[in-house]
């Protein structure tokens, strides 16, 4: 056998000794490498919304905010992989594998996607989780003449008309409707979901007396309050919204209910090297510190929530069980 | 039977008669109506349905019309097959794109049709169809900054 | 704010040197953005977006919307001389615009192009001048009934765009009603007719198969005869490349159609620029002299979808900026745009920036005046296209629609769509079944889905909710168009057998 020749021929400390030199050399080498990753070329930016949607536009908002503070290197550019709500993106990240000049910008849509449509064969399990970035709140809005005046109101009315009350929202795996889902379970109560294709179709048909309540964007909704037009009943946030000083939270309003979250996060493909990702996650929470990036959620109304690469993980874990559960209390059909 | 059966219009209402046919089985498969409103097999079963016997009613009368004046038309094969070879041509283009890349699949697509299709003499084919790839590389790639598809075998 | 005095301070704004030279810039670039099929507004402004940053936001808002209603003027120019959409809007156009150029009256059809545009467009920006705040109300009646009913009248159009044969028209639009149910559906995400593939999950474009069916298939059909049809006929002469005065006076009405229809579709967020052209071609169809014309390249046929289209954007412009609401894609860009700059889209909008409004308002009638002016003398230029033999045309066709549709998504897939859609397109044109219709069912037929079973979910299974007056209105209308054809055909019937008999 080759061991023992060899051992034989040179003696078994002089093994030894090689190894643990291999061993510190390779450590070296590892460690300088560990320090010193950085990109070489373009970032491709996959994001699956088209030029203008909402990722599409933190996708923009970041790699301008990067050049701005001067903490990369290289350009970002952001390509838009548009179509299968999701699949077609998720895939293009998935594709690149190995490749630590891709990132992905997901939502909760890309974990949603693949519970619901077979086709969409690329989960958040076969990505990289980098980072998280953001949670967006939401606040529950009704129009300013109804007469509810708080989330328990509305819950009241709905209890005692079961499916008469009409909700508008965006498609039946949307925050708004599991948001609907959860309430509905905790207090025993029915209403209506309309789905709209299109945020300004939905406002619509609020303002427009077609449907009681809407699940809004807070910065969406901020212009219509101002006006007078909307009432916001109550929020769906961790922390309370600096522009609603106000309203209630859904814990605060009297339901104790965990709201399955809204994250924007950073993936990247499969296989990349460790460096890279630590290099990665290192960057964008530099870029949780600058100013540039404290105004924008700021102006946006978002909330900051850094998390590095195991968190996230285990975040869309926890939300994609939520959702499962959500889910199938909707009746639907899951399809892995 | 031979009289109907080289109209186009009979074998066109049999071939949408099973596209039919087949949208409303696929629609069974889904739900018609639910608490929330119609479900998403409503509108494929209607409009499915309705294919069907629309489709029908083309076949019968493809059938049924009597028009000895009106002579059958008659299938221009050599027409079809120019037409045909150009669209095989196209087809093989887009499928090259993936491998040879936009500039020289179009330049083939190219002179395929100066000089093949319209046997224009050669030259004056391999001078367009280079100069036509190129100036779209230039208008869309360099001016505007869009990307046209790369050959994997050439990157 | 008083409205002349608003207009006033509107033009002091929109008249600075730098808001012009933006103005010039945007008209410019959105002239070249609508002729190259592909590459749409919402795409452009999105790109631009970073830039904007260090202009003054009025002056940028100036810009966007010069390349938002530009892009309207130049989408034309490949639907009239090649058979290719340069925009979705721009798919009506084709019908009657590549006919005309076909006989050889590219240039007047171009030239009427530029011109309703300029009618309806400066139509559509006084009517935003005046009557926004207002209209705001209608936009908000308008819900999913109402739309409903509005698709069902653009259905109804079908039997004025059949043409000899009422059944292969139904046949081709229930195929486009097909194609537009392809895809997840969005009440319960359920996949329908995708076959597996992830591509199809979003649904097909309407641009590919527009492109795919009009341009493609075209240069198939084109491909025929061994040798290539004569070259098309250009008229020597600028006289001759222009719309004449007959022309003008043939139009009259396709102006006003165009103008006031156009924009009264373009304030429904809910119905895009497409229905706005269908509608306002299937109505001028409808009270012509000479129906059965239209589609072989009558020049009303041409001014009534382009002055819709036109008008349309500003109508567009009127929830955006009087609710906050976007009614397309391009608003929502522009509003995400207003949002970066620190304006507040929405109900107080007019009152909080009147210099944006106003200034916008004020440049928009320069844009309109400076598109026309820029788009005439290059109709001469362009017409002159045309000279191209054959041989060189068709290649051309097919090398703008495959960069039209790999620029929109780079997907290869897509271009495969586009392929088998051009076959589909040849293989109608050999059958004889119109196409117009299966574009007409691809566009209406997912809006109207999803507005009947929106409105059903309201009413809770109701039926009774789509015979509100609106709806009621309009579906009325609609059987009205439907009946009125047959009721003529019915009675030619008649004459014929009353003939026959004496």
């Amino acid at each position: 056998m080759h061991c023992s020749q060899t051992t034989r021929r040179y003696g078994v400390s002089f093994i030894k000794t090689l190894i643990a030199f291999g061993a510190i050399a390779l450590a070296g080498v590892a460690g300088v490498a560990h320090a010193q990753w950085k990109p070489t070329k373009t970032v491709d930016v996959i994001v699956h919304t088209g030029p203008g949607g909402g990722n599409d536009l933190l996708a923009r908002a970041v790699a301008q905010m990067l050049e701005k503070e001067k903490l990369l290197p290289v350009r970002m550019q952001v390509l838009n992989k548009t179509g299968g709500n999701g699949a077609v993106a998720a895939a293009a990240v998935a594709e690149r594998k190995g490749d630590p000049h891709t990132l992905g910008f997901i939502t909760s849509v890309w974990i949603a996607n693949p519970l619901t449509t077979s086709e969409a064969a690329v989960t958040l399990r076969d990505l990289t989780p980098v980072a998280r970035l953001l949670l967006e709140p939401a606040v529950f809005a009704v129009r300013a003449d109804s007469p509810f005046k708080t989330l328990k109101d509305f819950i009241d009315a709905a209890k005692a008309k079961p499916g008469e009350l009409k909700q508008s929202g965006g498609s039946v795996t949307s925050r708004d409707n599991i948001i609907r889902q959860t309430l509905q379970q905790h207090t025993g109560t029915k209403w209506a979901f309309v789905s709209f294709q299109g945020g300004g179709e939905r406002l619509a048909a609020l303002l427009g007396g077609h449907v009681d309540m809407m699940v809004i964007e807070p910065q969406e909704a901020g212009e219509q309050v101002r006006a007078g037009k909307l009432r916001v009943l109550a929020q769906i946030a961790e922390t309370p919204l600096p522009g609603y000083p106000n309203v209630p939270t859904l814990k605060q309003a009297g339901f104790d209910v965990v709201a399955t979250p809204q994250i924007r996060a950073v993936m990247a493909p499969p296989g990349i090297p460790k460096e890279a990702l630590l290099y990665w996650e290192d960057l964008f929470a530099k870029l949780g510190q600058t100013a540039s990036w404290k105004k924008y959620v700021a102006d946006n109304q978002l909330e900051d929530s850094y998390a590095n690469g195991a968190q996230l993980g285990k975040a869309i874990d926890q939300i994609e069980k939520d959702m499962r559960v959500q889910f199938q209390q909707a009746g639907m059909k899951l399809a892995r | 039977m031979s009289s109907f059966t080289r109209k186009s219009d009979f074998w066109a209402g049999l071939a949408l008669a099973a596209l039919g046919t087949y949208i409303v089985s696929k629609a069974l498969g889904w739900t018609y109506m639910s608490e929330e409103g119609p479900g998403a097999g409503f509108f494929p079963l209607w409009y499915g349905t309705a294919m069907v016997v629309i489709s029908l009613l083309l076949v019968l009368g493809a059938v049924l019309k009597h028009d000895p004046a009106a002579q059958v038309k008659q299938i221009q094969w050599g027409e079809l097959r120019r037409a045909m070879t150009c669209w095989v041509a196209l087809a093989a283009c887009v499928a090259a794109l993936k491998y040879v890349g936009f500039i020289v699949a179009f330049a083939l697509l190219t002179w395929f049709i100066i000089a093949v299709m319209f046997h224009r003499p050669a030259i004056k084919a391999l001078m367009f169809s280079v100069g036509g790839a190129l100036g779209f590389y230039l208008i869309f790639n360099w001016a505007l900054d869009l990307q046209l598809p790369t050959g994997s075998w050439l990157n | 704010m008083d409205v002349f005095n608003g207009l006033m301070q509107g033009f002091a704004v929109a008249l600075t040197p730098m808001n012009l030279a933006l103005c010039l810039a945007g008209c410019f670039l959105g002239t070249v953005v609508g002729v190259l099929p592909g590459l749409g507004p919402p795409a452009t402004i999105a790109m631009l977006l970073p830039l904007t940053f260090k202009m003054d936001p009025t002056g940028a808002m100036i810009m966007l919307a010069g390349i938002y209603y530009g892009a309207k003027y130049g989408g034309s120019t490949t639907s009239i001389l090649l058979n290719v959409p340069g925009e979705s809007a721009s798919v009506v156009t084709c019908l009657d615009g590549y006919q005309m150029a076909r006989k050889g009256r590219a240039g007047a059809a171009l030239g009427m192009s530029a011109i309703a545009s300029f009618i309806a467009g400066t139509f559509g920006v006084v009517a935003l001048m005046v009557i926004a705040p207002p209209l705001a109300k209608l936009t908000l009646a308008f819900s999913s009934p109402e739309y409903f009913a509005l698709m069902v009248l653009g259905l109804a159009m079908v039997v004025l765009l059949a043409g000899d044969s009422l059944t292969k028209a139904l046949l081709a639009m229930m195929l486009g009603l097909w194609i537009a149910s392809m895809g997840t559906d969005l009440f319960s995400a359920t996949s329908r007719f995708t076959f597996g593939q992830i591509e199809l999950l979003g649904g097909i474009d309407f641009v590919i198969v527009a492109i795919g069916i009009f341009a493609v298939g075209e240069v198939m059909a084109n491909m025929e005869p061994e040798k290539p049809l004569d070259m098309l006929p250009v008229p020597k002469g600028l006289k001759n490349l222009m719309p004449t005065w007959q022309d003008m006076k043939d139009c009259r009405f396709a102006f006003v159609n165009g103008s006031v229809l156009g924009f009264l579709i373009g304030i429904l967020p809910g119905a895009g620029s497409t229905i706005s052209s269908f509608l306002c071609y299937g109505i001028e169809k409808a009270v012509s002299k000479h129906p059965e014309k239209f589609g072989t390249g009558v020049i009303e046929g041409v001014a009534a979808p382009e002055g819709a289209n036109n008008a349309e954007t500003a109508g567009a412009l009127v929830p955006l900026l009087t609710l906050g609401i976007p009614g397309s894609g391009t608003t929502a860009i522009l509003l995400a745009a207003l949002v970066l700059w620190g304006f507040k889209p929405g109900p107080l909008f007019i009152q909080d920036s009147p210099a944006l409004f106003w200034g916008l308002v004020a440049s928009m009638y320069i844009g309109n005046l400076v598109l026309l002016i820029l788009n005439l003398p290059l109709v001469a230029l362009f017409a002159q296209l045309l000279k191209m033999p054959g041989y060189l045309m068709y290649p051309l066709i097919l090398g703008v629609s495959i960069v039209g549709v790999y620029t929109a998504n780079s997907s290869l897939f897509q271009l495969g769509l586009m392929v088998g859609f051009g076959l589909l397109g040849y293989l109608m044109r050999k059958l004889d079944f119109p196409t117009a219709p299966l574009i007409l069912g691809l566009v209406l037929g997912d809006s109207m889905e999803k507005a009947l079973r929106q409105s059903l979910m309201m009413s809770q299974g109701d039926l009774s909710i789509l015979f509100r007056p609106i709806p009621a209105a309009l579906l009325l209308i609609a059987a009205f168009l439907l009946i009125v054809p047959l009721v003529k055909q019915f009675n030619s019937v008649r004459v014929q057998v009353i003939d026959k008999e004496a």
